[in-house]
């Protein structure tokens, strides 16, 4: 059974394909990636996963069920949750309150609660409060947590946002660019908090990246998209030498 | 534990309402009775703007339409039905509030439902607009009772009994923040200033933002309208000129000049602009004339303050040193506006066109008032608090950390 499957997944904007005709299928458990050169589509193929945009046709099936055009915090619910490449934190808020604001999806206590300030509103904040300080500290972030999020250094932003992600306890996690800008001992470090993601959270990941090096070397299963159309799929060694990859990142052979 | 604090703080407000209360009867006049009415529920205002404003981030502008439905909400039932329904007095007013408040918070509702499609700017223009249509319509009613006297309408109804409760109203203040204050404290408040922070991102973390959004709106406005009904019945007379749209700004600046978000800020602020004009309005010199100031010396102190902004902004944002330098650069800056504003004004004497003008300063207070928010704005464009907020907790760690010398001393 797949966790996530996109059946000829298209969206048009005016006359612009962006996406066209995508399919591909993330079985429960995979860490799968999906690449490009710039423009491809790959940061709209999360917006329409995560219910940012309706797609024009087809459908994109999440355990079995049509999310296509879902509200975004209802797909949430359903257990997707994102990364986004350009970083989008809560900035005045602390490292910490952003995780809480995640984490705030599984409160127990309803506004009513919070308003009169009702000791089970309270409880259920603390309770919160912990479960997002655990986030933190699983991506190493705990002696941050009260610092205001703007504040952090770049790489702890980038992994700040994958705690927040995880916050929301989804099943698959959609990390996009989540390598972007770093240095290769930090890349290095990323992968493997990637890994842990899965067999310490036992999380099923979509990543999209840049690097190919950095994908080639984390990915099982890689889809490559060039101008919105899917031009390769399969494991890293078969999209490498598939000569239209080849094509779509040097340009055409002389 | 949790449970004793809060009973006790409980009684505390009960309590500090009941003697500013029996304070406010024993020492002031009916007119200054008035005025800590009014502030009570300015405070109420800025403070219920604040969620919506500040801390749910939708820039609202109509403020002085939910207080207007509130008003006249008392206003209209206390004429149709005060006597006929078998409530007086207190219970009649707490009744009104719970009306007036739902009242309100309905049309926050309707408010707040553009708000799923619009931000920033375009959010302002709506509710903008919403305002000024509340007024004009009220203006535009005119019922007629069936004694065939007429009701409402531009020139104002009457609202009978007069209720005026100092207590009552700053019960009604110290709720609201104290809801305020619950929900910033809960993971309800944080889903709410995430809305602030960032839309698409807060959505994308599972926070409903519409369902978020519309009870912001409905929970402020649902406080503006019970303080519109206290003004009714505490005023004993309302019309449309009461709520221009000038009031709506007027809280607006509260909340910005306080600190977007900070509920301390919201209370202090509005409490200094309610009480600044009214200060001044009441200014007199020694002999009991009107108090009067010559162009030099109102040259002088504009001059000095400008260049005070211009010291303190340098010491703000350019100058390194150690924070105690700093304080003590302010300090001086303050000293030195005092001596700066007196010798300029001293110097400019000297100019017969200058020395020969005299102005009062009563006239003067609205510029005054003006002239003070574009300073601060200046010197403090986070307003006056920032985001903090006053808690017992930060004040008892501020004294323990003087205390010890003492302690072992």
């Amino acid at each position: 059974m797949s966790l996530l499957r996109l059946e000829k997944a298209t969206i048009r904007f005016g006359g612009l394909v962006a996406v066209n005709e995508v399919s591909f299928e993330i079985a429960p458990g995979e860490l799968f990636g999906l690449i490009g050169p710039n423009g491809a589509g790959k940061t709209t193929c999360f917006n329409l996963i995560t219910g940012m945009y309706r797609p024009t046709s087809g459908r994109i099936l999440f355990k079995d069920k049509d999310i296509a055009g879902l509200p975004v915090a209802q797909i949430v619910r359903l257990g997707i949750s994102r990364t986004f490449q350009n970083i989008r934190l809560f900035g005045s808020l602390t490292a910490l309150d952003n995780v809480v604001v995640a984490a705030h999806l599984h409160r127990r206590a309803n506004l009513v609660d919070a308003l009169l300030g009702d000791p089970r509103s309270q409880a259920d904040t603390e309770r919160l409060r912990a479960e997002a300080m655990r986030y933190l500290s699983a991506l190493d972030l705990q002696d941050v947590a009260s610092a205001r999020a703007a504040d952090l250094p770049y790489g702890k932003q980038r992994r700040l946002e994958i705690a927040r992600a995880l916050a929301t306890q989804p099943d698959l996690l959609l990390l996009d660019e989540p390598a972007a800008g770093m240095n290769p001992a930090e890349k290095e470090d990323l992968a493997g908090v990637v890994r842990r993601l899965r067999s310490e959270f036992g999380k099923t990941i979509l990543l999209i990246e840049h690097d190919m090096r950095f994908v080639m070397g984390l990915c099982e299963r890689i889809v490559v998209l060039d101008h919105g159309e899917m031009i390769s799929e399969g494991p890293p060694d078969h999209v490498r030498n598939d000569p239209k990859v080849i094509e779509a990142y040097l340009g055409e052979a002389v | 534990m949790a449970l004793r604090v809060r009973i006790a703080s409980i009684l505390a407000g009960l309590a500090g309402c009941w003697l500013l209360d029996a304070l406010c009867r024993g020492l002031l006049r009916e007119s200054e009775q008035r005025l800590v009415v009014l502030a009570g529920l300015y405070v109420t205002l800025a403070v219920s703007l604040n969620l919506i404003n500040g801390i749910a981030g939708q820039f609202s502008i109509g403020h002085a339409a939910f207080y207007q439905i509130g008003a006249y909400t008392a206003g209209y039932l206390a004429f149709f039905y005060y006597g006929k329904l078998p409530l007086q007095g207190v219970p009649w007013l707490v009744a009104m509030l719970l009306l007036g408040m739902i009242t309100a918070a309905l049309a926050g509702l309707v408010v707040g439902l553009p708000s799923l499609r619009l931000r920033g700017d375009y959010l302002a223009i709506v509710t903008l607009g919403f305002g000024e249509i509340i007024r004009i319509v009220v203006q535009a009613i005119d019922l007629t009772a069936p004694t065939g006297e007429q009701v409402g309408g531009a020139l104002g109804m009457n609202v009978e009994p007069r209720i005026r409760i100092i207590g009552l109203v700053w019960l009604f203040a110290l709720t609201c923040i104290a809801v305020t204050r619950n929900l910033c404290k809960s993971s309800h408040g944080l889903a709410l200033l995430s809305i602030r922070e960032d839309e698409i991102a807060s959505a994308a973390m599972g926070v409903q933002v519409p369902k978020m959004k519309v009870a912001a709106f409905m929970i402020g406005s649902a406080f503006a309208g019970g303080a519109g009904v206290l003004l009714a019945h505490s005023e004993s007379f309302i019309s449309p000129s009461m709520f221009p749209m000038d009031l709506s700004f007027i809280v607006l600046t509260m909340v910005v000049l306080g600190g977007s978000g900070s509920i301390t800020g919201a209370v202090i602020a509005a409490l200094t602009l309610f009480y600044v004009p009214e200060y001044l309005r009441g200014l007199k010199a020694p002999d009991g004339t009107a108090l009067t100031a010559t162009g030099a010396s109102l040259l002088g102190w504009v001059a000095a303050v400008v260049a005070a902004v211009v010291v303190v902004r340098w010491l703000a944002y350019r100058y390194r040193g150690t924070a105690r330098q700093r304080a003590l650069g302010y300090l001086l800056t303050a000293v030195g506006v005092l001596v700066l504003g007196r010798l300029l004004g001293w110097g400019l004497s000297f100019l017969p066109a200058l020395q020969q003008a005299e102005y009062e300063v009563q006239k003067l207070r609205m510029v005054i008032f003006a002239g003070s928010l574009i300073v601060i704005m200046l010197v403090r464009p986070e307003g006056v608090l920032g985001r903090h907020e006053f808690s017992w907790d930060r004040l008892a760690r501020v004294l323990r950390r003087q205390r010890p010398k003492e302690a072992t001393g």
